[in-house]
């Protein structure tokens, strides 16, 4: 703060009548010829914005509406409360500002920045309404959100899995079409066996209102299965496709008698047959029991994740490494203790910090969705994202801890009758390993942090196979990743806090 | 001998640090610097071993034009000439053998230094240089965990082993209390007497000039204001003192753990 600002300050231009009546059609002019200018062009500004995010508000609100009233009613319609609290703020405010022009002619100091207060509260009001807040749906929704939250946290059961076995027969149908029925399969000594009656009819269809109109009722019958025994109808249509099929929402299945035999009645299921298939459309009901067998075995989901998890963090290890190999000989180019010598190379300096800047507010998602177009999908994308990213990140921290290092011992060394090497090797070199390390390490926490992610955009790593999950509705897979995550981060949290403590 | 002629400094941003400066320093001199802060002191002794480039003038050392001396001349210089700092200026990180080792590095084969080899013979003489200032056993500790005492000890142990025929003090005690700031200043006039190297120190209190000094040179603001020998220096009252220290000067009694805080 300058000494000016404490000095008495020089006489309004203009008398506080003006000064009311410039802010009452200019709010914030009267200030600025009372001499308060920046005090003037800050309350000029902030109306303006207030008054233009509300105009966009209120068209927003009252879209379809032609003219100036009907458009506002249509808006105070619709949020009475944003709309009425936004004008009541407004008039507040213009009236304040005509009442502070007044005051601001006086002598001596004027403030009383209360009118500030009120101009972050219309802001933050205005915020409230924009980004769409909205505390009901905080309670309103939370019930569908626990249940992929439930397999998330716990998805354990989904990371085991046994090998099965079936035991399982057939009989054909011929559905939708002319020609004769498939025979009454053969009956096998010792096998399981299966027959439906009748052996023709038609599929369940979708009405022009997409009622379901049931097909052909037909009943199945087993025998030979194991008895009492939990037994799943599946259907295979005319080109062997498998499909389960559902009766109110529920797989069909029955269960076995204690011989071993079942028999069950349901509608011959929903099928889209394409136009094209012409012929006879022979189908196939088959009766199947499975059972576990085995021991326990790690489930697919949890082999992808381990496989993944260990890509994720040699990527956000090579990363590190090509990171550090770039960044380095950039970092003495952007120290500018190193580059004040001459006007060239603190231009080079200027240049080189630049880049940095720029490189390094670009997120590493998005240099992945670049390197994805440059070398494909997969890992290596996201190493090329991290490793740019890296550079710009690291080359900053190392050039700052090559200005802040001591030139007090390289004074020393050098009093010693040392040469350059020496010196940079006894007094320089000393002094840059510590933060050197310190940020090299924390530097390959991000990257490995960065990684799960980076796979979002298809840079490979465990990402990758989270959104999939997600994306399937496998809350429990996803879980399994989300795990694996987590216990990466942590463990490497703590290793990294580790080294760093024994370095600095 | 040093002989120091008409040495004037220039900074680029146009201060001039020193205007003209002459003076003597005979083998086996004490010779303390005296002045303010900002007078030109640091700047005088920088420029003896040129870590500060100066702009006009002559520096004999027995002789030999310190000032035109090339690159390789001026590191065989610098070799004979100790120097130690008020902030020690110690590479906090490397072991305390490892800083006393440093000033051993102009007469070490450069590649071998740079993988931080010494032959045993120059590890036994860093050993011996620490005994000598009586920390031998902090030998193998970081030089940040010794205390301000202790470090200053490292400084002087570095500048031994460069068998210096001159040490360079710049505000060796300014960092120290009265006590430690008599050891220190003990360990150097010791090594004066006992093999003769001249001692060019600048020192803050007047206690501590009368106590050690054989020569005192006083600078303001860059001149040289004051020259004076042994007796001299008995004599000189606290006025003149304070006429080249301006209105600042104090007296410290250096001497006890009881004396005033220093300014």
């Amino acid at each position: 703060m300058s000494p000016e600002r404490y000095k008495e300050k020089k006489p309004s231009l203009v008398t506080a009548p003006v000064a009311a009546l410039l802010s009452f059609f200019v709010p914030g002019l009267g200030q600025i010829m009372a001499r308060r200018v920046q005090r003037g062009l800050l309350m000029l500004g902030a109306m303006v914005t207030i008054i233009g995010l509300f105009i966009w508000r209120v068209n927003l609100l009252g879209r379809r509406v032609d003219g100036f009233w009907p458009t506002l009613s249509k808006a105070l319609e619709r949020n009475t409360f944003f709309i009425s609290f936004t004008i009541l703020a407004i008039v507040a405010l213009w009236v304040w500002i005509v009442y502070d022009a007044v005051k601001q002619t006086r002598k001596g100091k004027q403030y009383g920045n209360a009118i500030f207060a009120l101009i972050l509260l219309v802001f933050f009001g205005i915020g409230w309404q924009i980004s769409e807040i909205d505390i009901v749906k905080l309670t309103s929704d939370a019930n569908e959100a626990w249940l992929p939250l439930s397999k998330i946290l716990w998805p354990w059961d989904a990371a085991v899995t046994r090998s099965t076995e079936s035991l399982e027969a057939g009989a054909e149908v011929l559905v939708d079409s002319e020609g004769p029925a498939p025979p009454k399969p053969e009956r096998v000594e010792g096998e399981p066996y299966v027959w439906v009656e009748p052996r023709e009819g038609e599929l369940s269809r979708l009405d022009d209102d997409n009622n379901i109109i049931p097909g052909t009722e037909i009943t199945v019958y087993g025998e030979g299965f194991a008895p009492e025994t939990r037994t799943e109808i599946w259907w295979s249509d005319a080109i062997g496709n498998e499909f389960q099929p559902r009766y109110q929402g529920r797989y069909v299945s029955t269960v076995t008698d204690e011989e071993g035999n079942f028999e069950m009645t349901m509608n011959m299921p929903y099928r889209l047959v394409p136009p094209s298939a012409r012929g006879q459309q022979i189908h196939k009901v088959i009766g199947r029991q499975v059972s576990e067998v085995g021991p326990l075995l790690p489930s697919d989901p949890l082999v992808l994740t381990i496989e993944l998890i260990i890509e994720t963090i040699f990527m956000g290890m090579m990363a590190t490494l090509f990171g550090i190999v770039f960044s380095v000989p950039v970092s003495f180019l952007a120290a500018r203790n190193l580059m004040s010598s001459s006007w060239i190379t603190l231009l080079i300096y200027y240049i080189t910090r630049t880049i940095l800047n720029i490189v390094r507010a670009i997120e590493p998602l998005i240099w992945a969705l670049i390197a994805v177009v440059w070398v494909g999908l997969g890992p290596f994308a996201g190493i090329v994202a991290l490793t740019i990213h890296s550079i710009a990140a690291l080359g900053k921290l190392y050039s700052e801890s090559i200005e802040s290092i001591n030139p007090g011992p390289i004074e020393a060394i050098q009093a010693t009758g040392a040469t350059k090497l020496q010196t940079i090797m006894f007094a320089v070199v000393p002094q840059m390993i510590p933060p050197f390390v310190s940020f090299t390490i924390y530097r390959w926490d991000i990257n490995v942090r960065m990684s799960t992610v980076i796979g979002m955009v298809g840079g490979g790593g465990i990402g990758f196979l989270l959104v999939q999950y997600i994306r399937l509705l496998e809350y429990k897979s996803a879980g399994i990743a989300v795990w694996f995550i987590a216990l990466t981060v942590a463990i490497l949290d703590y290793v990294s806090a580790e080294i760093r403590q024994r370095f600095v | 001998m040093l002989e120091i002629k008409n040495l004037t400094k220039v900074y680029p941003d146009g201060t001039r640090a020193l205007k003209n400066v002459s003076f003597t320093v005979e083998d086996g001199d004490f010779l303390v610097v005296i002045g303010l802060s900002g007078s030109g002191k640091s700047t005088l002794l920088r420029c003896i071993n040129r870590l500060i480039e100066p702009t006009e003038g002559q520096i004999l050392l027995d002789g030999q034009d310190i000032i035109k001396a090339d690159n390789q001349e001026l590191r065989l210089i610098r070799r004979r000439i100790g120097m130690i700092f008020q902030h020690f200026n110690l590479v906090d990180r490397s072991s305390v053998l490892t800083n006393v080792l440093s000033g051993k590095l102009g007469y070490i084969t450069p590649w071998a230094s740079i993988l931080h080899k010494f032959p045993s013979k120059v590890r036994n003489e860093a050993l011996a240089a620490l005994n000598k200032v009586g920390i031998a056993d902090q030998a193998n500790k970081r030089a940040d965990e010794l205390s301000g005492g202790q470090r200053q000890r490292v400084g002087i142990a570095r500048a031994l082993m460069q068998n210096p025929s001159m040490i360079l003090a710049d505000e060796p005690v300014a960092s120290l209390d009265p006590v430690l700031a008599h050891t220190i200043l003990g360990y150097l006039e010791d090594l004066n007497k006992e093999t003769q190297i001249s001692v060019l120190c600048s020192l803050h209190y007047l206690d501590l000039v009368q106590r050690y000094a054989t020569k005192v040179i006083g600078l303001k603001d860059g001149v040289l204001v004051y020259q004076g020998d042994r007796e001299d220096i008995r004599e000189m009252t606290d006025e003149q003192f304070k006429e080249i220290y301006g209105e600042e000067a104090k007296r410290v009694s250096a001497g006890t753990l009881s004396g005033e805080v220093r300014e």
